[in-house]
């Protein structure tokens, strides 16, 4: 066939250029290249490793005119099918462009590259004193590119934002392979268009990230961190918002729901009560006074509104188990059923109440597993459906509920993705939040700068 | 088709988020998913739905994996990829699939002269001081095994010295010391292996046998694993720090270096034997101990398992372990597995690297 044809020219062609040992179309390798962490599959054509921006943008000249999907990839550890080949093509996987290159702390940026591991920099971070903050759950295997094109997000998101505000700049292969840099590594800048906030959280779809200006912040000097326990969630509901009202602004609130605290304690039983219906998980972190004393506060208000125990850290011990509860939680839910699909539906703060309530009401309506947990301090939480994929039945009940957890958090005016992006999973659903006027804008740009449609298709977009 | 289909529950579980690659060190070397528990389960998920039949490739990525056991440290649901990849092992080779020439050599090696060397029977105990070459009843079994018989001798007579410092009353099967049967595990010819097994428990129950103690942590994981129904497996760390302990061994000799642990995998996430190698360098005068920053059930493999198959792989991740230890400061690194002490030595060539490798039974020696 025609079509085939061209492809094969094609990829002998990039197999040639990046060399025999970055380049395979075997099926064994195809079929380890057709996931992410999604349910979504699909098998590519072919799978390349280059080594340099020149190759990728030569590798976009010969796929645009070959017409043939590209789909970049880092660790493809994804949670909405951002670098499942839907539609096959040629899967480009960006790890070995993986050098942090420069860390200036004069002027508080460094410049990477995007196969760079997140925790690699939060290790370099650490060891000057400096903190990128970051930190995604899946940061010891995502690659900072991929987080910059999903914009990732974390637990220090409330105090300290997400991956896009620490985006200085970006070096960009364009669909139709050109190479374009973007942003400063100035503070501020007001020259042209944002282009480094359009390809940030692009996912892939308008341009290939291949070098990466982050900016970073002095690291913290003191930490405290505290876990209070509600036998209401309400309470714990009331206890977030009095927090932020009492202007304190912690670098980290979790919460836990009840099936959550019930997984953790059948997987790891670290002694939290069963009968629990809310577990709050509070970090401060700054000067030290000021870290002491807005626990202090916190501690304060946990107690106002009837928790009926809070245990502040007196160690670095007892702050790493506090912490275990949290990080327990997703391997813990993990465990109960065969199949786990992390949803992360975000809400405002203030409809976290709702949004819980709505969910718990979901779960009984379609007779499913849900356990809910996540960042209640800014409103993105993570309802975990567990489930089991090869009950079809079962699985279409999780398909309905998926769809109106979507719309529950629009009517409480949030939004459908807080930090996992678009994809393929959730693309049939955007026009419901962005509308199709702001649709149409985004296929325009899409167009604009990607004619041939040709890069990562499939996603954002149905 | 059916494959390892008493694992079908396991295998739903994997959700693919990709922890196992923080973990696994032949991932972190090739950055390639066919070389991580989550690609190899979606290629073992490929052949059972037939999507791809058992092929080289499949078999490679199957082949590589070091069964270290760490990619259960980092994966959520706790999918026992280290079984299942055992199991799968043993599937392809049930199934028809002929191992590549290198490993079919160590089955027959094994099968032939009871060792994977393909060194012969007869030169098996020629290390060995007369009184040893022949097996007699006793509580305590000393298991060279075969790495130690054939290519470290050194270690094992560092061992029976200390053995018998200690006044212990143990025997040996000597000359007629046969492989414990892991190589052949590790490779999925498990019948073969099961009659390894068979063969050595009928030796050892005719000479009324209680303890089963090695320097070999490969054979300590086969004996915990496939023979503590009849015997109680110890590695001779075990003995010596509770000898040690006991004050039954004591150092005349400081030994003032940075001395650095290595947990080998066998020894460690497999034989669970973490805390007594610790405390017999603790003892040791002037020892200054030193950790890698992943230790204990965190311990990154050294890559030993792929010295005879994959010998390139295993050097490149070797010499990772190197550079970490220089990193830290270490002047002597020591280990208790003479796969470990190999494939180190290899790696610090491969690194480029002077390091000071030892086996912990040479550092005894050397201070006892």
């Amino acid at each position: 066939m025609q079509q085939n044809n061209m492809f094969e020219k094609t990829l002998k062609n990039i197999r040639e250029l990046v060399g025999e040992d970055y380049f395979s179309d075997s099926l064994e390798d195809r079929l380890c290249y057709s996931y992410d962490s999604t349910i979504e599959e699909s098998l590519p054509e072919a799978i390349a490793f280059p080594g340099s921006a020149e190759e990728i943008a030569q590798i976009m000249k010969w796929a645009n005119q070959a017409k043939m999907p590209v789909i970049p990839r880092g660790a493809g550890t994804g949670l909405s099918g951002g670098s499942v080949p839907v539609k096959g093509g040629l899967v480009l996987v960006l790890t070995r462009l993986n050098r942090i290159l420069e860390i200036n702390e004069a002027d508080y940026y460094m410049i990477v590259e995007p196969g760079v591991i997140t925790q690699t920099i939060n290790d370099e971070m650490d060891k000057r004193g400096f903190m990128y903050p970051p930190d995604p759950a899946s940061m010891k295997t995502s690659t900072i590119g991929g987080n910059v094109a999903e914009n990732a997000g974390g637990l220090r998101g409330l105090k300290y934002g997400v991956t896009k505000n620490y985006v200085m700049g970006l070096d960009i292969v364009t669909p139709t392979g050109e190479i374009i840099s973007t942003g400063t590594h100035t503070v501020k800048t007001a020259t042209g268009y944002n282009l480094t906030q359009l390809f940030t959280g692009s996912e892939g779809t308008l341009g290939i990230i291949t070098r990466i200006t982050l900016k970073f912040i002095p690291a913290p000097e003191h930490k405290e961190s505290m876990m209070a326990i509600f036998k209401n969630m309400n309470q714990a509901a009331q206890t977030v918002s009095d927090i932020i009202k009492a202007g304190v602004v912690p670098a980290t609130l979790e919460f836990l729901d009840h099936i959550t605290i019930n997984a953790v304690e059948d997987f790891k039983e670290i002694g939290l009560p069963r009968d629990a219906d809310a577990l709050l998980l509070i970090e401060t972190d700054g000067v030290k006074e000021a870290a002491i004393k807005e626990i202090a506060c916190v501690e304060e208000i946990c107690k106002k509104n009837e928790a009926f125990k809070v245990h502040k850290a007196a160690s670095e011990e007892e702050r790493e188990m506090v912490w275990e509860a949290r990080r327990t939680a997703f391997s813990a839910l993990a465990r109960v059923r065969p199949t786990t699909i992390l949803e992360d539906a975000t809400v405002p703060r203030s409809r976290i109440p709702d949004m819980v309530r709505g969910v718990v009401e979901i779960a009984e309506k379609y007779n499913i597993q849900i356990g809910n947990f996540g960042h209640a301090g800014d409103g993105n939480l993570h309802p975990t459906i567990l489930t089991d994929e090869r009950d079809k039945e079962e699985f279409e009940r999780v398909e309905k509920a998926i769809e109106e957890i979507f719309d529950l958090a629009l009517s409480l005016d949030g939004t459908l993705s807080g930090e996992h992006g678009i994809g393929s999973t959730k693309a049939k659903f955007l026009v419901k939040e962005v509308g199709d006027e702001g649709l149409d804008v985004m296929k325009k740009i899409k167009l604009a700068l990607d004619p041939n449609g040709i890069l990562n298709p499939g996603k954002m977009f149905v | 088709m059916a494959f390892i289909p008493e694992y079908n529950e396991e295998l739903v579980k994997c959700m693919k988020c990709g922890n196992c690659q923080e973990t696994c060190p032949v991932f972190l070397i090739t950055q390639k998913e066919s070389r991580v528990a989550r690609g190899r389960l979606r290629l073992i998920k490929a052949v059972i739905k037939g999507e791809i039949d058992i092929t080289d490739g499949v078999q490679e990525s199957l082949l590589t994996c070091l069964q270290c056991d760490a990619c259960r440290i980092s994966c959520p649901p706790g999918v026992p990829v280290n079984d299942m990849l055992l199991a799968a092992k043993a599937a392809m080779l049930a199934k028809g699939k002929k191992l590549p020439d290198t490993q079919d050599q160590v089955r027959i090696s094994i099968k032939d002269e009871c060792n994977p060397f393909a060194q012969t029977k007869k030169e098996r105990g020629a290390w060995l001081p007369p009184e040893l070459r022949q097996p007699k009843p006793a509580k305590y079994l000393l298991h060279a095994g075969c790495a130690i018989s054939y290519a470290q001798s050194r270690i094992g007579k560092a061992v029976i010295r200390i053995l018998k410092q200690a006044g212990i009353d143990f025997t040996m099967m000597g000359d007629r010391e046969e492989c414990c049967g892991d190589p052949l595990l590790r490779m999925g010819a498990k019948q073969e292996a099961e009659k390894q097994i068979a063969r050595n428990k009928q030796e050892w129950k005719k000479l009324g046998v209680e303890y089963v103690i090695t320097p070999c942590a490969g054979c300590f994981k086969a004996l915990k694993e496939n023979y503590s129904d009849d015997f109680k497996p110890l590695h001779v760390v075990q003995l010596f720090d509770q000898l040690i302990k006991q004050g039954k061994l004591t150092f005349r000799k400081p030994f003032k270096k940075k001395v650095i642990y290595f947990d080998g995998c066998d020894i460690g996430r497999h034989g669970e034997v973490y805390e007594e190698p610790r405390d017999i360098l603790k003892a040791i005068p002037e020892l200054e101990l030193l950790e890698f920053t992943k230790n204990r059930e965190n311990a990154v493999c050294c890559g030993g398992p792929l010295l005879g198959s994959y010998p390139d792989m295993a050097r490149k991740i070797a010499s990772e372990r190197i550079k970490e230890a220089k990193a830290l400061g270490a002047e002597v690194l020591v280990v208790a597995c003479p796969t470990c002490l190999l494939n180190l030595k290899e790696g610090a060539k491969e690194a480029g690297i002077r390091m000071d490798i030892q086996d912990l039974n040479a550092i005894l020696i050397r201070t006892l």
